[in-house]
């Protein structure tokens, strides 16, 4: 039989044994909880940068099998985790159960009843301290209240609806430097040589920067009646001198067709075969580059700046850079967005008088032939999750911005000369990446877009809505190609549709088979092709959407196919250069390696072939 | 004598006083109990999330007073495009569309892909090892068909007062339904007009 | 017929509905299967049942009926104890501490405020039965049926008594927080008594960290300083205690005739025994030390409404659509930013700044109105405390507090009078 003092003894220890055993519990649980939150398994930083060298190496084997263990790993870590959080519970609340009966057992076994310490009480001072600490706590509250009343003014009075931090911030139209084109002496020069240039025929050009200097001088002082022409009216360059040069993305109507013909075939980028020259470009951008007579512009951005470069498309030299910077309304912090589309992944175009660009951060500026600013401003930043990308395309005296954002989509319309708003359709449609695509079909200009859910065409004078074809889906990239009243919308997880224009356009043909998710379809020859970004080029019947061939390339194509002198040039994001006999049957007329990753579409003049790897630009000729 | 007098006068005083404070007091309760009376009901409700709203931001993975979450994926099959390329189960640029994990999504691979025929795939969610982030909700709202969608399960919610999630939901989702109709699943839900009408505050 | 053509459009209108609904979402057709292919239902798992929710209300009112009878009728601590750990492991560890009668408060209050809302029975009943018990037997809720107070009550080991002057300002906090709870419950804002219940991640074995934290901290405190969550913090036990002071009937230190024996006087681990009070002081400067405390209310009410109503922006701001709105009017570039999801999510659902502000704008009005009215109630409690502490009611008897008696009934096994 246990003695009182034995039982004593006892509650003792095991109350002892509960403080120490939940004490010890806890600290685990503790210890768990912080091990947890300093390293959150589920987010693992380690398997990210696997999983991203996997993106760069998908065949490696070896890469795969890391990835797997370490995913394997860090899940039985995380489940085994919450399994020791619940278990833990449960021991605590056992240890601090003990704890409490063993306390109770030996106040049960003390046999008395509890006494609290006493302290002194008189009833008149305990209620007057109390009063006086009634008062004195009351009045600090209050105060404080009242202090931080004054402290913190009306936030939302800040407001102000009329000045328009919304979607109006872009209707705040603010030109910095309004210069006309033609105060500028260097740049009459050149415009008006780039002029009197497009009226010689083909052969004479290419002869022209031998002689560049001298004749730049002469013709400043022949052509001085021209230049006088110049500055009464901004010209408007004829469709012959665009067709000619390479304006825009995916040439001079944006559709693809280069009008190019004697245009290499092959080369080899890594054994310098048929490559001209190679200039590395500062900054990187999706962009591709465009060319007006001697110069190529492209584009290039980072945190840091956003830049227009030029170079001597002959020689390769960077003529100048400017950035564009100081636009008021330009955001301090870059807007987000992801590594595959970039700041600059718009392209740039020109008039032959003034090149445009334009950023992912809703920079639009205007510089002319020497790099000088002509005007700039902000169109609000775009809402666009991966990075505003659609390129811009100009129309007489008119620039057109396809501007759809998570926000709404519309279409601008500024003047080249100024930047001034001439109109702005707003269209009803959801967030699009694609580029406007000028079309003649043969009664009437129209600029064409696609976006979820629509393909519109638009009146580029007026930005009057001319048709609308309801028939795309998702976040669409691709831009519409068209041949013979034909025009070709596509975009991957949607289908692909021709709409025959007319009275009334409606949808002739549709197909799902392979669809681009980038990349835009190029319609010529009778044909269509698509090229996905999973690596497969098709090739389509452009009347009857019957399938020709298809061929399967070494990586998927973001960069859209381009056609010249009767072939198609695609170029796969591994840098790898497929020439495609646009016909029925398929026919590979080259194969060549540039050597490294490529996304810019190939851009063609006077025989010449331009591409944009991610690092370098490269001029192939010969062949 | 007097004193005594003067003593009970006093009570009685203050019994008059008590039992007129707490007549007072029963008046305040019936005032406040009838001021919400007819906003009572017989039913009780329940917190549930309304899909088409879900933004799928991932919040119901970490503010959920249960670990994991009582917020899980739920697949309404009918919605399901049973795609071999899904969004919600493949990781965007997937090195192939297999089991993989270098290729799931799902970060605690609680998605069962089975292959129905070709080119059909069945995915299925084990609860056990949903944790509530929506990341594959997200990619299937953005390339599918959005079957995938959260739900509160009620099996797991404690049904709190207020619930953390709906303090912290940005897309203002969570809403309390009624205890008879505590789903919000999406293909039934958006089929049956019927109870949507009736289902945000019963 | 008039009936059956309005029916008849209603369906077409709903399978019209339910037929464009379904065209938006459905990009990819589900494939019709060849091999039989049976597709597995949704799952959906039920919530609790709804008589198992009334059942909780019987056990509530069994409960207030047991202990009650205990403590009037059998003036047994030993029963009251014993109900309370049932009541522990009833309303806290298998009902998880939700529903409780505090967080009912918030209910109500929402009930009165937002025409949306609908109450359900259950939370009514839950807010109302312990009040109207507090008003015929005390505050017996408080001493057996709450599993908040139940699990302090268990760990209350090494009781010390606080000074006066201290309990009184502590005191204070209940009215304060009562007056905030139902400000944000009020403005729909959030229910701040249920996001820091500082035992609920006990009885659901899960919770925050800070949640877990802040329980353990009070349990810690609650061994020295006897239920503090009670006696400084529960905004309910402002309301029980109103009922209490006027109660029918309430437990008492003494079955028959006090007997000034003492040996209750250090009973109490709740400082809630008033010791006997045979003078009262000098008359005159008591009449009029009253007479000036009851004059000065309506100047505590004022300024205390006037602090309320300057404390509004403040108070304001943990309201989410405020919160957002000030946010976005001071970086307007976080509009852009995809990092931040409460402003990407508000620029995806296409509501306008304008509508933004003014709706922010409204909920601090609102703020502003509450705030005047909790500071004038806070203004009221301040002087009706000091009020009560300037009267000297004589008493004879060693008598327990009723406001803020627990009706615990540890004093009557110290009374030798049987």
């Amino acid at each position: 039989m246990m003695t009182i003092n034995d039982k004593k003894h006892l509650a003792r220890g095991l109350a002892w044994f509960g403080a120490i055993f939940s004490l010890v519990v806890s600290v685990m649980l503790i210890a768990n909880y912080f091990q947890l939150k300093s390293v959150d398994p589920l987010e693992s930083p380690a398997l990210k940068v696997l999983v991203e060298q996997l993106h760069e190496n998908p065949h490696d084997d070896v890469l795969k099998e890391n990835i797997r263990a370490l995913d394997l790993m860090i899940r039985k870590a995380y489940f085994t985790s919450q399994w020791q959080i619940r278990t833990g519970t449960w021991m605590l609340i056992l240890g601090v159960l003990v704890l409490i009966l063993s306390i109770r057992w030996q106040k049960s076994l003390r046999n008395e009843l509890d006494e609290l310490e006493s302290i002194d009480k008189n009833p008149f001072l305990d209620k007057q301290l109390a009063r006086k600490g009634v008062i004195y706590t009351a009045l600090g509250i209050f105060m404080l209240a009242l202090l931080s009343g004054f402290l913190s003014g009306n936030i939302l009075d800040q407001y102000d609806s009329t000045k328009g931090q919304d979607q109006e911030a872009d209707s705040a139209v603010e030109i910095i430097v309004a210069k006309p084109v033609e105060q500028n002496s260097e740049t009459i020069a050149d415009s008006s040589k780039s002029v009197s240039m497009q009226e010689k025929t083909s052969d004479e050009i290419v002869e022209v920067p031998i002689n560049e200097e001298l004749d730049k001088k002469e013709e400043i002082e022949s052509k001085s009646e021209e230049v006088k022409k110049i500055k009464s009216e901004p010209t408007v360059p004829s469709r012959e001198q665009i067709r000619k040069n390479y304006p825009f993305f995916r040439g001079p109507d944006g559709d693809g067709m280069s009008y190019k013909t004697g245009v290499p075939k092959s080369f080899d980028g890594p054994n310098v075969k048929n490559v001209l020259w190679k200039a590395s470009v500062p900054k990187h951008g999706y962009n591709s580059p465009i060319i007006w007579n001697d110069r190529l512009f492209l584009t290039g951005a980072d945190s840091e700046a956003r830049m227009v470069y030029c170079f001597d498309k002959n020689s390769g030299k960077l003529l100048w850079e400017s950035a564009a910077d100081n636009i008021p309304g330009s955001p301090a912090k870059m807007p987000k967005v992801t590594e595959d589309t970039g700041l600059a992944a718009s392209t740039m175009a020109t008039d032959g008088q003034a090149v445009f660009a334009i950023f992912a951060t809703g920079d639009l500026i205007a510089l002319d032939f020497e790099g000088k600013r002509l005007w700039a401003k902000n169109l609000g930043v775009p809402d666009n999750h991966y990075g505003h990308s659609s390129s811009l395309v100009i129309y007489k005296n008119k620039l057109l911005i396809q501007y759809d954002t998570n926000k709404g989509g519309k279409l601008i319309a500024l003047s080249t000369a100024d930047g001034s708003q001439k109109w702005e359709t707003t269209r009803n449609v959801k967030i699009s990446w694609a580029s406007p695509v000028l079309v003649n079909t043969g009664t009437r200009d129209e600029i064409i877009l696609t976006a979820d859910p629509l393909v519109a065409g638009y009146d580029p004078e007026t930005g009057k809505e001319l048709w609308t074809v309801e028939c795309m889906m998702g976040e669409v990239g691709p831009s519409v190609a068209y041949a013979n009243g034909l025009v070709y919308a596509a975009n991957e997880y949607a289908t692909m549709a021709a709409i025959r224009l007319g009275g009334s356009p409606e949808i002739i043909w549709e197909e799902q088979e392979y669809l681009p998710e980038v990349a835009s379809p190029l319609a010529a020859n009778g044909l269509l092709i698509v090229a996905t970004s999973y690596g497969v080029l098709a090739c389509y019947d452009a009347e009857t959407g019957d399938k020709y061939w298809e061929h399967e390339a070494a990586s998927g194509f973001y960069a859209s196919p381009v056609y010249a002198d009767s072939n198609a040039y695609a170029i796969d994001m591994s840098g790898k250069m497929y020439v495609i006999r646009m016909a029925k049957e398929f026919e590979l007329v080259a194969e060549s390696n540039l050597g490294e990753k490529a996304f810019g579409t190939p851009v063609f003049s006077e025989g010449k072939l331009y591409l944009r790897g991610v690092e370098n630009l490269y001029c192939i000729g010969g062949n | 004598m007097k004193k005594d007098k003067q003593q009970n006068s006093r009570t009685s005083r203050r019994e008059f006083i008590q039992k007129s404070m707490r007549l007072s007091m029963g008046i305040g309760l019936a005032a406040v109990g009838g001021l919400v009376a007819f906003r009572v009901h017989a039913d009780d409700t329940v917190w549930q999330l309304d899909p088409f709203k879900c933004v799928a931001c991932g919040r119901c993975a970490d503010y959920c007073v249960m670990t994991p979450s009582a917020v899980k994926c739920v697949h309404a099959f009918d919605l399901c495009g049973y795609c071999d390329l899904c969004g919600g189960y493949l990781k965007p640029n997937a090195n192939a569309r297999s089991t993989a994990a270098e290729n799931q999504l799902c970060p605690t691979s609680a998605i069962r892909r089975k292959f129905v025929e070709e080119p059909y795939f069945e995915y299925e969610i084990e609860e056990k090892l949903c944790i509530g982030c929506g990341i594959c909700v997200e990619g299937c709202t953005a390339f599918g068909n959005g079957s995938l969608h959260l739900q509160v399960r009620h099996n797991v919610c404690v049904n709190c007062n207020e619930c953390s999630i709906a303090r912290v939901c940005p897309a203002d989702a969570f809403q309390r339904v009624p205890t008879s109709q505590p789903y919000l699943i999406k293909g039934e839900w958006t089929k049956d007009q019927d109870k949507k009408k009736q289902s945000p505050t019963g | 017929m008039k009936k059956r053509l309005i029916k008849l459009t209603l369906l077409i209108f709903f399978i019209c509905l339910a037929v464009t609904s379904f065209a938006q979402q459905q990009r990819f057709p589900k494939p019709e299967f060849e091999t039989g292919y049976v597709q597995p239902p949704t799952q959906q798992p039920l919530p609790r049942a709804l008589f198992l929710e009334y059942l909780d209300v019987i056990v509530l009112i069994g409960a207030l009926i047991l202990v009650s009878w205990f403590l009037l009728k059998k003036r047994s601590r030993q029963g009251v104890l014993w109900t309370s750990v049932f009541s522990l492991l009833y309303f806290g560890f298998y009902r998880e501490g939700c529903i409780c009668a505090i967080g009912s408060i918030q209910n109500v209050a929402l009930a009165i405020f937002d025409p949306t809302y609908t109450l359900p029975l259950t939370a009514l009943l839950f807010f109302l039965i312990p009040l109207i018990t507090a008003l015929f037997a005390g505050r017996t809720f408080c001493a057996g049926v709450c599993p908040l107070g139940a699990i302090q009550d268990l760990v209350a080991f090494k009781p010390i008594e606080l000074p006066r002057w201290l309990q009184k300002v502590l005191g204070l906090i209940p009215y304060v927080y009562l007056s905030l709870a139902v400000l944000y419950a009020a403005t729909r804002s959030e229910f701040l008594i249920c996001r820091y219940d500082p035992f609920v991640g006990f009885f659901r074995f899960d919770g925050t960290f800070q949640m877990l934290l802040l329980g353990g901290l009070f349990l810690l405190v609650g061994v020295f300083v006897a239920r503090p969550y009670c006696r400084f913090f529960c905004p309910y036990g402002v309301l029980l205690g109103w009922m209490s002071s006027f109660s029918k009937k309430h437990v008492t230190i003494t079955p028959s005739t006090c007997i000034q024996c003492k040996l209750c006087s250090n009973s109490c681990p709740f400082g809630a025994i008033e010791e006997p009070l045979l003078e009262e002081g000098k008359r005159r400067s008591n009449v009029n030390r009253l007479m000036t405390y009851l004059i000065l209310i309506p100047i505590w009410m004022g300024i205390g409404g006037l602090s309320g109503s300057m404390l509004h922006g403040t108070l304001a701001k943990f309201n989410k659509t405020v919160y957002l709105a000030e946010m976005l009017v001071q970086n307007p570039d976080i509009r852009f930013n995809q990092e931040n999801i409460d402003a990407r999510t508000f620029m995806q659902k296409g509501k306008t700044m304008d509508e933004l502000v003014v709706d922010a704008q409204k909920i601090k009005s609102q703020f502003y109105w509450g705030g005047w009215i909790a500071g004038a109630f806070m203004g009221l409690v301040v002087g009706l405390v000091l009020v009560n502490l300037s009267s000297y009611r004589r008493r004879n008897d060693y008598e327990p507090d009723r406001t803020n008696c627990l009706s615990c009934g540890r004093c009557v096994d110290y009374c030798p009078v049987k």
